[in-house]
């Protein structure tokens, strides 16, 4: 094997990798929603 | 003129000495039996081997060449070993020289080995003709071989050591070359015969393990049957990214997210007033999920739907939050009806942990209050009569499609650079070609 078959085959593990992670936190960098940098009070119905 | 059938039935390893009646010197026959020709080591003359009072056939008085291979050098290649025994640098009537070595195994016979502009060739001389495929091609065992040099005269600068043919300073040869990605095909016609001769490209990592040679950086413009450093890559490549992809298509569908679940339909206020709905409870129940938010106003007109969505978990009051705006426009001017934006968005929010949700819906609609007059803005798509709603979808899931996409970018990305220069460096090896179209000159930087 090559060097460059070998970290061409590294590379598409690794972008493999991101992916299956990216999955496993349903993360996108694409997203256009995200979490609440700060919040004052409640939103909503506040169940007790 | 190969005796390669010859040596075959009856090795002759033997070595036979002499002595150079111009100077005197020991001379070492390598090939003894099958070589015609000797050149002097010491002093350059040419002998006559077959005679056995050995005769001089030009007498020269030059110091010998420092060769890069000196005679005598044995070597392994394509697990054969050969033994350097002959010498010849050639040239185009003076110009663009190269240098053959003529390697000797007494259970293989003759091959060349060439040296040209920094590349290496191993050459075996055919027995048999090429046959033509068409105007510029010829196929040899399966190989074609396009026309890559016309034909020129190739002359005898110097010469070295023993041959199997009556070798002389100044001979001169008719020359045709066809190429194809590592090998050459080569055609030598004098007033007696034919001959072709097969090239193969040696990498100089091969040559610097078969012979001890320095390892030269590889030739550019390449030669004409240098092989490009990204073909075999390319093949290798490509067959590894589409592993690659077909894992992550079926991991995406396997993974891929619900359907989309109608979370409610709900009045738009003709006043334009912000409002708010509160839908729930979404449970969560994967340790993370994407939640993706989808709205849908049949009616709009000429205005757009602000929403805020904010996902809000029960027990801790973490919010997740997300902006969607449906809009759409419509109109008439001097290019006909025109349309635009969409009545439908959506939106999507990653990384939520598993739990109990309410979605918080504010949303609000409004009027393109600046439509030019010419546009038919109606009377207000947010009109009581028009009735106007907004219908929330929720989905879950866990791969994003944007993710994909972006991973077949990255996974093509490299493969893409390495077509690129293996395109780059053909366009340069075809411009070095005689028959190349005009243009293209292969002085391109590699």
């Amino acid at each position: 094997m090559s060097g460059r078959t070998f970290f061409f085959s590294l590379w598409c593990l690794g972008v493999a990798g991101l992916f299956v992670l990216g999955a496993g936190f349903a993360w996108s960098p694409f997203a256009e929603g995200g979490r609440a940098r700060s919040h004052a009070g409640y939103y909503g119905p506040h169940h007790k | 003129m190969q005796p390669d059938a010859a040596i075959r039935a009856e090795p002759a390893p033997a070595t036979r000495a002499l002595t150079c009646p111009s100077c005197g010197g020991g001379v070492e026959l390598r090939a003894a039996g099958y070589t015609v020709h000797v050149a002097c080591q010491y002093c350059g003359s040419i002998l006559d081997v077959t005679d056995p009072q050995v005769k001089l056939v030009t007498a020269y008085h030059q110091a010998a060449a420092a060769l890069e291979i000196p005679l005598g050098t044995r070597g392994v290649l394509r697990g054969v070993e050969w033994e350097v025994i002959g010498y010849l640098q050639r040239s185009e009537n003076g110009a663009y020289g190269w240098d053959e070595y003529l390697l000797f195994n007494p259970y293989h016979g003759y091959r060349w080995l060439v040296y040209a502009r920094g590349g290496w060739s191993l050459g075996e001389q055919l027995t048999v003709m090429p046959d033509w495929v068409a105007h510029d091609q010829l196929a040899v065992a399966g190989e074609i071989f396009t026309h890559f040099y016309a034909d020129g005269v190739a002359r005898v600068d110097y010469v070295l050591g023993e041959f199997f043919w009556r070798v002389a300073v100044g001979e001169t040869v008719q020359t045709a070359d066809w190429a194809r990605p590592g090998a050459m095909l080569s055609r030598e016609e004098n007033a007696q015969e034919i001959s072709w001769t097969r090239n193969e490209w040696l990498p100089s990592k091969e040559m610097q393990q078969a012979f001890g040679v320095q390892r030269d950086p590889l030739p550019w413009p390449p030669l004409p049957h240098q092989p490009s450093p990204w073909g075999d890559w390319l093949k290798t490549g490509v067959k590894i990214g589409l592993v690659a992809f077909a894992f992550l298509l079926l991991f995406a569908f396997q993974f891929g997210g619900t359907r989309w679940d109608a979370a409610g339909t709900f009045p738009i206020a003709a006043d334009g007033r912000e409002q708010s709905v509160t839908l729930g409870p979404i449970t969560l129940r994967s340790r993370y999920q994407s939640v993706h938010l989808r709205a849908e106003v049949p009616r709009l007109e000429n205005g757009w739907l602000d929403l805020d969505y904010s996902l809000v978990d029960r027990k801790t009051q973490q919010v997740y939050e997300a902006y969607g705006a449906a809009e759409r426009y419509s109109g008439t001017d001097s290019d006909g009806a025109w349309t635009e934006g969409d009545r439908r968005t959506a939106v999507s929010i990653p990384s939520v942990p598993a739990g109990s949700y309410d979605l918080v819906v504010d949303y609000k609609g409004n009027r393109w209050s600046n439509a030019p007059s010419y546009l038919d803005s109606g009377a207000g798509w947010m009109d009581a009569a028009n009735a106007p709603q907004v219908t929330v979808e929720v989905r879950q899931g866990a791969v994003y499609a944007s993710n994909l996409w972006l991973a077949l970018i990255l996974i093509a990305a490299p493969l893409l650079f390495g077509l690129f220069r293996h395109l780059s460096f053909e366009s340069a090896r075809k411009g070095e070609s005689d028959f190349a179209p005009s243009g293209s000159d292969g002085d391109d930087d590699e």
